[in-house]
């Protein structure tokens, strides 16, 4: 996370750093948004708080870059980026790098998991894998 | 009917990918063509009017003013992009109208072409894309289109023929125009071949990146009558929206496939209009993406969501179909001035100015612009 992230921010990446996948959650009505702001957009309420989801959620659709739009990704080239919903958090959409062997593997609607942040290093954003056949119950 | 404003003057530099002159060189030029189309001199311009983004950050209205020497009697400007280029006329007759100007020039231009960051940097000037996004390697626009567009072919079958269908289309429409960036026949082979860009977009699916500008006049019908060439009447124009800001609109709209504003905005010009969508003979529609051009006709009403792919191939785009879409080839070939290009190319539709892609009999002329979330919509008649 970069130092200068806004106060407003920072409650997603502290939670990160603990391993959890947070998004902010009304109080007063409820229901969750993204991205965060200083109040809720479904009711106005302030009583706002960065409530932790299990961090397991579905691709609601993904795509695979191949040209470098900003030249820090340039050697990344190519990387899938995808947008993960939460059952949990309805409407919540978090747009997140996905880890895959290769992207032939992806669908629309599978399952993936939030990849545990490295002990002693910051985190820096959410990614996710594909949850294995094996690891689900 | 409201028909007392009028286009009278069109004015767009040649579109390039770099242009030899800077931006502020390149709204000069467009604004003074057109002046010279109205045959009006800038002496009697009173009101300036651009988009409300992305002008003022680059060639603000008062550099407009000083260079033609106009003391402003009446400054605007709404939304940003193409959103604002379609909104204009809304902006021009409140004041035409109340008196509060008498001869009202709108300009838009870009220079993305020769910029490092061309259209990509945009988006930086929203806090939490830049804090969320554009870390992870999300800050193109074509892979903010290329989720919707893998979405849409998972909900309703869309293929890659669909998409082929309008830029082919398009292209064909851009050679018979004669003044677009791109002059190259594009097949559906040549659509297949296309570089992928952002999986499913193509570069074939993408608009051009250009540097240039447009302009337009802007009068009431009692001047524009006096005016060099044909005045095309403002029929009606319309505005819509969602409650979402620039950093939401492309992840978090609660429909990510619908565009509620190009509805509500259609149906306000078309109400203002008095007319229904089958009196439209052509539209030009903000083409940022074959994805986003294909959900507005959708939108729009011109068919029902998730039948747009097929309606397309079955009506044809092209400028002989039964739906003629983008007659100077769009932002996917003509040109990406973000669709102000899109009033210029309407108007010469209604004047016959057309040549080899002039639409038969266009009487009515459907313009829109797309600025997620905002959507604008002009209707003009001959």
């Amino acid at each position: 996370m970069a130092k200068e992230t806004k106060a407003g921010f920072r409650g997603h990446f502290d939670h990160l750093s603990a391993g959890e996948l947070a998004f902010p959650f009304c109080e007063e009505c409820g229901r969750w948004h993204w991205y965060p702001m200083p109040l809720c957009p479904h009711c106005r309420s302030s009583r706002l708080s960065w409530r932790p989801v299990s961090g397991t959620g579905e691709i609601w659709s993904w795509t695979v870059v191949r040209h470098a739009f900003d030249a820090s990704h340039r050697d990344k080239l190519p990387y899938v980026v995808a947008l993960v919903c939460f059952e949990e958090a309805p409407g919540i959409r978090l747009v997140a790098n996905v880890e895959a062997a290769s992207p032939d593997e992806l669908r629309i609607g599978m399952p993936v998991e939030l990849v545990p942040p490295v002990p002693g290093e910051p985190a820096q954003h959410a990614a996710f894998r594909p949850v294995r056949p094996t690891q689900l119950a | 009917m409201r028909n007392d404003i009028a286009i009278v003057g069109v004015g767009q530099t040649r579109p390039v990918r770099r242009a030899d002159r800077d931006i502020r060189a390149l709204v000069v030029e467009a604004i003074q063509l057109a002046l010279d189309d109205a045959g009006i001199d800038a002496s009697e311009v009173d009101g300036i009017i651009s988009d409300g983004v992305i002008m003022p950050a680059s060639v603000p209205r008062d550099y407009v003013a000083a260079q033609f020497g106009i003391a402003r009697r009446f400054d605007g400007g709404m939304s940003y992009g193409g959103a604002g280029s379609a909104c204009a006329p809304m902006l021009a007759r409140m004041a035409l109208e109340a008196g509060q100007a008498d001869v009202v020039v709108y300009y838009f231009g870009v220079d993305w072409g020769s910029r490092e960051s061309g259209p990509y940097g945009f988006h930086n000037i929203y806090p939490a894309k830049m804090a969320f996004e554009k870390p992870v390697g999300f800050s193109g626009q074509p892979s903010y289109f290329a989720l919707w567009a893998r979405r849409y072919m998972h909900e309703y079958g869309l293929t890659e023929d669909d998409l082929a269908a309008i830029a082919t289309a398009q292209r064909e429409s851009a050679i018979r125009n004669g003044h677009a960036q791109l002059q190259k026949p594009l097949s559906v082979a040549d659509y297949h071949a296309s570089r992928m860009i952002s999986d499913p977009l193509r570069a074939a699916d993408c608009c051009l990146i250009t540097d240039g500008a447009a302009a337009f006049v802007m009068t009431r019908m009692d001047r524009a009558r006096d005016c060099r060439r044909r005045p095309v009447r403002v029929l009606g124009c319309g505005f819509g929206s969602e409650a979402l800001s620039g950093d939401d609109s492309f992840t978090q709209k609660p429909k990510q496939l619908t565009i509620p504003g190009a509805r509500e905005a259609c149906g306000r010009a078309l109400g203002e209009a008095g007319i229904g969508l089958d009196a439209v003979d052509f539209s030009e529609i903000y083409d940022c993406f074959t994805i986003s051009c294909l959900m507005q006709v959708e939108d729009l009403g011109f068919c029902a969501k998730g039948e747009a792919g097929p309606f397309i191939r079955e009506r044809g785009i092209g400028v002989d179909g039964k739906l003629p879409v983008n007659t100077h080839g769009g932002l996917l070939a003509h040109s990406y001035l973000l669709g102000a290009e899109h009033v210029v190319e309407a108007v010469r539709q209604l004047r016959g100015e057309a040549g080899d892609a002039q639409v038969k009999d266009a009487e009515v002329g459907l313009v829109t612009g797309l600025s997620v979330p905002d959507y604008g919509v002009l209707v003009l008649g001959r």
